[in-house]
């Protein structure tokens, strides 16, 4: 069964700094992931995991290459268009959990809400994304009231609250206990095998790499171990 | 973004850091307060100077020459008029007539006997000049000219000599009933009345002259004017050998009477001279009252009127003091914009450190799907709410500080002329314009950040720890 890839990754480059002072940071990655892969991304701090995750989101921008991510080519997609293909297609998880302290545990799922036109049952589904990850009694507290655990759970929901088609996670569990990222890393996995969302996880985490179907490997910019672009279907839920 | 949810953010934004937002308006309501104060207190200045000089009209007279004690002054005459009302700047001209011999008023006020000087303080005025006043042009007639004299009437029996006792009174010459002859006063006169007269006399104050004659009855408004009589002594014997009473009544004040003194139908003072005075004093105007079609063509006519007719305008004193309320409005305002203005920038120096303190929050609404454009209208809608918030508080604080120096000003200041109760004129525009300028201040100050947040890298937005 032949799957449409939802990332496709052509040479892509990006350097920091000018002049002498700059770090070439990605040395023309390519990559296709299809749709309902888990791929883990890993490698040493400075390997360009990261930022390869960012450009993926559209967080940030590549200097080189092509980037096309569910069938939007960004080098033809504008700024309001890409903030669409974030609020409704794609979910971030981050290691620092990035919740907004002033806001309750259900302010901060349904804000992609804020940012959407014509919302509907904006609450209700807040607390179905809350009750997801085991936090449906928590839906008025305050982030500062939460354990790290909790709080990247309500991060996922956030994440999932517009049942988006890509989630990507930069160390998901890196601020987490051994326990409580074991907890986190099943959910990708059920979130994977029974929703078939795409899932692109950026981890140290040897765990991660048992239950994803592809762990990619970098080094200085570049994918040394794994796939590049064009390997064979590795399967997965359809 | 959906507007609701943009404010709803906004409002959440705007309360979560009071700090912030404190720091950030006390400046703006500090401006705009000066603002609404000031424009409010200069409004009423403005209004006051007006009510004493009414500045869109000038006024025409004759240079004063004399020789020997002899006047030679050029007379002012029908063909004066003419000759201005030709004049392409000029869209009225309408001549003024003093009473030119000795005459007296007296009566009874509130049970006082009361005489005052009328010749000399008596002005001639056409209809046409208070005709835009309904309270006042009904009334403002002469009588005689349109022929309502009769029934003929016995003086001996005073008030009760005419059927007409509020309106009409019997003269002793012909023994006939004839019309009093309408007075009006300036507001100046009125309130020279009520400040040094009504005081020293234990005389009732007037304030709306309409409800005041309304509780006492037009009778009240009586009185007598002895013309070829004074109060004088030593005064032109030849004119007070001749001499005759005729009635007269006060039936309202306005801005187009005479400062100082007493106001009637033009026809009553050409009459009255000619019968007087002698024909020439008849013909022969004190001043004719000019109403330019454009204030700024002042200066043209001002010219041609120097040159051409070698006349010259009355010192406007209105106009003077015009000029200085004017200077000083702009110098007021100037300071109020002065601060609101360091209060904008006040508001981006604040805005900036915000949006730095802020940039991870940034980061995760551009995050969660909000576009550059969403972000700076959130950071704007900031201070906007700050700028609305500022300028009712402004207004609020003006309103308050006015009601304290209303308030000193009753208690402290002992009464002048046209003191007013308040020194404030709110006038509905002053609150909007207020609430305008402030938000607008706020949103400009708040531009630059707002731009800084929302051109942020995302990632980098994010990165920040």
């Amino acid at each position: 069964m032949t799957r449409e890839p939802v990332i496709q990754l052509e040479q892509v480059r990006k350097s920091y700094g000018e002049g002498a002072g700059t770090t070439q940071v990605l040395r023309g990655v390519s990559l296709e992931v299809p749709r309902g892969e888990l791929i883990a991304l890993v490698g040493q701090s400075g390997s360009g995991k990261s930022t390869l995750l960012n450009i993926v989101g559209g967080l940030d921008k590549a200097d080189g290459g092509n980037v096309r991510v569910l069938g939007h080519d960004y080098r033809s997609t504008s700024e309001p268009e890409l903030a669409r293909l974030r609020n409704k297609k794609i979910g971030f998880v981050f290691q620092a959990f990035n919740l907004l302290d002033h806001l309750t545990c259900l302010g901060n799922v349904t804000l992609p809400a804020s940012f959407a036109a014509g919302a509907r049952d904006v609450v209700r589904r807040g607390q179905a994304a809350l009750g997801r990850v085991g936090l449906g009694d928590f839906a008025h507290r305050k982030p500062s009231e939460l354990s790290g655990g909790q709080k990247q759970r309500v991060a996922i929901a956030r994440a999932l609250f517009n049942e988006p088609e890509l989630l990507l996670c930069d160390e998901p569990t890196g601020n987490l206990d051994s326990a409580t990222g074991h907890e986190v890393i099943e959910f990708f996995r059920e979130l994977n095998e029974k929703d078939g969302v795409t899932l692109m996880i950026v981890t140290h985490e040897r765990r991660m790499s048992t239950i994803a179907r592809r762990v990619i490997t970098m080094r200085d910019g570049q994918i040394v171990e794994g796939d590049q672009a064009g390997d064979e279907d590795t399967g997965g839920p359809a | 973004m959906p507007a609701r949810n943009l404010w709803q953010m906004v409002l959440g934004n705007a309360v979560r850091s009071p700090r912030h937002f404190v720091f950030s308006a006390i400046g703006v309501v500090i401006g705009i307060g000066a603002f609404v104060f000031f424009l409010a207190g200069v409004l009423k200045v403005q209004g006051v100077l007006y009510s004493i000089f009414p500045l869109e009209e000038v006024e025409v007279i004759a240079p004063h020459t004399s020789i020997a004690g002899k006047n030679l002054s050029q007379k002012l005459t029908q063909e004066t008029v003419d000759l201005i009302k030709t004049r392409p700047e000029v869209r009225e001209a309408l001549p003024r007539m003093t009473l030119q011999f000795p005459a007296v008023g007296f009566g009874k006020f509130e049970g006082q006997d009361i005489r005052f000087e009328v010749g000399g303080f008596t002005d001639g005025i056409p209809h046409s000049v208070v005709a835009d006043d309904p309270k006042i042009a009904d009334r403002f007639l002469d009588g005689d000219a349109e022929g309502k004299i009769g029934p003929a009437c016995e003086p001996e029996r005073g008030k009760d000599a005419c059927p007409d006792r509020a309106w009409q009174y019997c003269d002793k010459v012909d023994r006939m009933c004839h019309m009093r002859v309408p007075v009006i006063v300036s507001p100046t006169v009125l309130e020279l009345y009520n400040t040094q007269v009504a005081e020293s006399h234990g005389l009732p104050h007037i304030g709306a002259m309409e409800q005041f004659i309304a509780e006492r009855g037009r009778e009240r408004m009586h009185f007598t004017i002895g013309l070829g009589d004074t109060m004088v002594a030593g005064s032109n014997v030849a004119v007070s050998a001749k001499h005759r009473e005729v009635g007269a009544i006060l039936i309202g004040i306005s801005r187009k009477a005479k400062r100082v003194g007493l106001t009637v139908p033009l026809g009553y003072v050409e009459r009255w001279n000619r019968e007087f005075a002698g024909e020439d004093k008849a013909k022969q105007f004190s001043s004719i009252i000019v109403t330019l079609r454009d204030k700024d063509r002042l200066a043209t006519f001002t010219t041609w009127l120097q040159e051409e007719p070698k006349l010259k305008l009355e010192d406007s004193l209105g106009e003077q003091f015009g000029t200085v309320v004017f200077v000083i409005t702009i110098v007021l305002l100037a300071i109020s914009f002065v601060i609101v203005g360091i209060s904008a920038i006040n508001i981006a120096h604040n805005f900036f450190m915000q949006v730095t303190e802020r940039r991870r929050e940034i980061g995760v609404l551009r995050a969660v799907g909000a576009s550059q454009r969403d972000v700076l209208m959130i950071v704007l809608g900031e201070a906007a709410v700050i700028g609305l918030v500022s300028g009712v508080l402004g207004s609020a604080a003006a309103f308050l500080g006015s009601l304290l120096v209303d308030w000193a000003s009753a208690a402290l200041v002992p009464a002048f002329p046209f003191k007013p109760r308040s020194w404030f004129d709110f006038e509905w525009w002053i609150f909007a314009l207020a609430v305008g300028f402030s938000v607008l201040f706020c949103v400009v100050g708040g531009w630059l950040p707002a731009r800084k947040a929302a051109q942020m890298e995302p990632a980098a937005a994010l990165a920040q720890t």
